[in-house]
């Protein structure tokens, strides 16, 4: 009697376990599975990648980028820039509400701006908006920006701050609980577990196909992985199984996309003091960079190998420049050149714990025992090695990445200006400095602007400040029955038209 | 026993004091600014000196310390500077996650140890003894990530109603509806994403135990009231759970509040893997980005419980074996 119940029990158990089980599927959710969560939903405040992959979905910028990484109306629908780029003239959409019902006006972009303009707001991203001096409001439609200073690529700068509503961005949990005025909704967010969003009904794009969107954050790839091929998520994002992409692509399971990516791994040198103050020497540095090598076997295949700061996708890449094509032999002549024999440079390469970069430093420091210089590798915790590189010239080389580089003045002015901000080799080169401070003056669409930076990249590959080493590529991997829905090659704008995609699972 | 627990507890407050000195001393001095950290690789001087005004890193450390301190007495343990939500609510939020994956770990691995153990110990030297040793030698050798991504590729993957990842309703809300509205589909549910973390975090622990029982049963069965009791005729049975288990038990208690004291602290692999929205996480993510309130007041947390846990054990002493009197 006793054994007839318990089996019963079980049985009832294993009844209760499959429909639960079974429950997780439909087409009315969309389940992107993230490598990191958001830290905040504040676009005022955050700078990285995984929070503003969710704000796109809520907050919307005057304009964005679309996948062939021109700008497009998004809140503005027109726009013109002066031509010595001091003032920038917006016309808004009309039919734009917030989520709570409220119209969306052009006193919101004056205060999203004011906001992060005010120091004592704490904005991490000021830097990028410091050139504007005044917002004027001409109607509820229409607004000016006036600049201080020539600045030539603000407006790609104002695609990356997503507009915050006047009447409630103050409250005080607007960060983890915001409105806007994008396809979806802000519901609830369990931090390190999930966020839910439901679709804005009223959206002034059309209504989204798939009503609700939750992010999943799962920060080890490989459970990552496994939750997608069980089915569990519909999407995967973040690092990639590198390992695994071949199998992946081969699977017709699943879908692969590849874009190329805004930004690129490179070595920096420490211009001022060592051996490296030498331009041939950095030149014989940059021709042991083993490019295909490491693209291959270090990042299995995922990017391409590095030419210069610019990305390949933008106008402004200059294809002429030199090409540091590996070799040992180029590599010993301009060392003997210099008058170094084998042995007599010694190189300390600073990384972090990033198991790629510690393998590129591996590989750097066997091409270079080749042609006779001998690097020490030491590897140190992020904060402490960010410290080293930002704050002491006590280094060689260092290894580091930038992402983002929507335009050749944030590929490079912040790097190789002599007072860029992020200048930690101490680069110095007078025509660079012209160039780099003349093109923020003329239009960017203009052929002076191409002609200025395709100079600044020649003279900077020649004298190598940094040796680059790969740019990136963005990898999107879903389930068949995902439509509508292209990688982004600027990774924070993955979701920016969500409310088209389809599920028909 | 009333007094002892209260001396106990008074004798806490200079060790958490000490605690917090030494984490805000270790956090501070070591290279890395959680300033720089915020702003990331494309940071700015003005930028940094900025920050650093508006969170008061300007201030000399003893400053910096003294102001802490003086709200953490009153329970204020600031505010996390890279998510500006106060430390408390961070920690309240994941805390019974974390003890709800260190009590089924705990569980699983004392239900399962202490018979191996004893197991091992009454077939001493013959096959089965060898056997289980094996298996808890592999048990204890056994990193938890890698036996996570097997459990996960091997039996969730399999398995469909075992998920791959995250948590769903916490273990009481469970019981909640279960007492209230009768159902159970809610408690069965936080199970399933239970199991896999549990089972992963307590079989190290469950080897220990195996091991720290057999050898410690080995030792109580070869003591001379063990033989006497034998001699008066008494069942085996009574004679190895009744005299020589529970004397056998103390240092298992002692591993078992340790280890559990460091599973509360979170479990941070196992944690990672699962995708398991615990406080470990939380403080190490809070340590690469130098994020010193929240690592302050996740420490100080840690401390505390870890403490807490301690003086549990002492206490549990005293009802496992009644020669122990706490005055």
């Amino acid at each position: 009697m006793v054994r007839r119940s318990s089996m019963l029990i079980t049985a009832a158990l294993l009844v209760v376990l499959a429909f639960s089980a079974v429950a997780g599927a439909n087409n009315d959710t969309l389940v992107i599975a993230s490598g990191a969560e958001a830290v905040g939903l504040d676009p005022r405040l955050e700078t990285d990648v995984p929070s503003f992959e969710r704000i796109n979905l809520i907050n919307q910028a005057l304009v964005q980028f679309a996948t062939n990484m021109e700008l497009e109306p998004t809140l503005a629908t027109e726009w013109t820039v002066s031509d010595d780029t001091m003032t920038l003239w917006f016309k808004l959409r009309e039919d734009v509400k917030w989520h709570d019902g409220v119209p969306f006006t052009a006193e919101d972009v004056k205060y999203t701006y004011e906001w992060v303009l005010d120091p004592a707001n704490g904005a991490l991203n000021l830097g990028l908006y410091a050139d504007i001096e005044e917002i004027e409001v001409v109607n509820d439609h229409e607004i000016i920006f006036h600049l201080s200073q020539p600045n030539a690529f603000l407006m790609n700068n104002i695609a990356r701050m997503p507009i915050t509503p006047k009447h409630d961005g103050d409250r005080a949990d607007f960060r983890q609980s915001p409105i806007g005025t994008g396809p979806y909704k802000f519901v609830s967010w369990t931090r390190d577990d999930r966020m839910i969003l439901v679709e804005n009904e009223e959206y002034w794009g059309g209504r989204p196909n798939i009503p609700n969107i939750v992010f999943r954050a799962i920060p080890e790839n490989s459970t990552r992985l496994l939750a997608f091929e069980a089915g569990e998520v519909d999407i995967y994002q973040g690092g990639m199984v590198a390992q695994e992409i071949g199998r992946l692509e081969a699977d017709p399971n699943y879908v692969v996309q590849r874009t190329p990516g805004t930004g690129y791994n490179y070595l920096g040198f420490n211009t001022k003091v060592g051996s490296l103050s030498d331009v041939r020497v950095r030149q014989a540095v940059s021709y042991l960079i083993n490019r295909e090598g490491i693209v291959t076997n270090v990042l299995n295949g995922i990017g391409t190998p590095g030419i210069g700061p610019v990305s390949m996708s933008l106008p402004w890449f200059n294809e002429s420049v030199h090409i540091y094509d590996y070799s040992v032999e180029k590599a010993q002549e301009l060392l003997d050149e210099a008058g170094y024999a084998p042995g007599d440079i010694n190189l300390r390469l600073y990384t972090n714990e990033n198991p790629d970069r510690m393998r590129i430093a591996e590989i750097l420091q066997y091409e270079c025992q080749r042609a006779g210089i001998n690097v020490e590798v030491i590897i140190e915790e992020w904060g402490a090695y960010l410290a080293r590189v930002q704050e002491t010239d006590d280094f060689d080389i260092f290894i580091l990445g930038w992402s983002g580089q929507l335009d050749p003045d944030r590929a490079m002015i912040r790097q190789f200006h002599t007072n860029g901000s992020n200048n930690y080799g101490k680069y110095s080169n007078e025509r660079v400095d012209y160039l780099l401070d003349l093109g923020r003056t003329v239009p960017q669409e203009s052929q002076e602007s191409i002609d200025i930076y395709r100079e600044a990249q020649e003279i900077v590959v020649r004298e190598v400040p940094y040796g680059f080493i790969n740019y990136t590529e963005e990898v999107g991997l879903h389930h068949p029955y995902i439509g509508n829905w292209e990688v982004h090659p600027y990774g924070a704008a993955a979701w920016q038209d969500a409310h088209l995609m389809t599920k028909n699972k | 026993m009333f007094r002892y627990i209260v001396r106990r507890l008074i004798q806490m407050i200079p060790l958490l004091i000490g605690v917090s000195i030494l984490v805000f001393l270790l956090g501070h001095l070591a290279p890395g600014d959680p300033v720089r950290m915020l702003l990331g690789e494309e940071a700015t001087a003005e930028d940094v000196a900025r920050l650093h005004a508006v969170y008061g890193f300007d201030q000399p450390l003893p400053v910096q310390y003294f102001r802490w301190f003086s709200r953490a007495i009153r329970g204020d343990l600031g505010v996390s500077i890279r998510q500006t939500i106060p430390v408390k609510t961070l920690i309240f939020e994941r805390l019974g996650a974390t003890i709800e994956l260190a009590v089924v770990s705990v569980i699983i691995a004392i239900l399962l140890g202490i018979p191996l153990g004893l197991f091992a110990s009454t077939r001493r030297g013959t096959l089965w003894d060898y056997l289980t040793m094996i298996v808890s030698l592999i048990g204890v050798s056994m990193p938890g990530f890698w036996l996570g991504l097997v459990l996960l590729s091997y039996v969730a993957l399999n398995v469909s109603w075992l998920p791959m990842f995250g948590r769903d309703a916490s273990i009481m809300g469970g019981l909640w509806t279960l007492v209230t509205q009768f159902r159970a589909d809610e408690l069965i549910n936080s199970f399933r994403y239970l199991l896999l973390p549990a089972v992963a975090l307590g079989t190290s622990m469950m080897a220990i135990i195996a091991r720290l029982t057999r050898s410690s049963m080995l030792e109580v069965l070869s003591k001379d009231f063990i033989r006497t009791a034998q001699a008066k005729g008494l069942k085996k049975s009574v004679v190895v759970i009744k005299h020589a288990l529970r004397n056998a038990l103390m240092p298992v208690i002692t591993m078992v509040g340790i280890q559990f004291g460091a599973m509360l602290g979170g479990a941070v692999v196992t944690e990672t893997v699962f995708a398991w929205p615990g406080v470990g996480r939380l403080v190490i993510n809070a340590i690469t980005q130098r994020d010193f309130p929240l690592v302050q007041g996740g420490v100080l947390m840690m401390a505390l419980i870890f403490t807490l846990v301690n003086l549990l054990v002492d206490v549990c002493y005293a009802f496992v074996n009644p020669r122990i009197r706490y005055e």
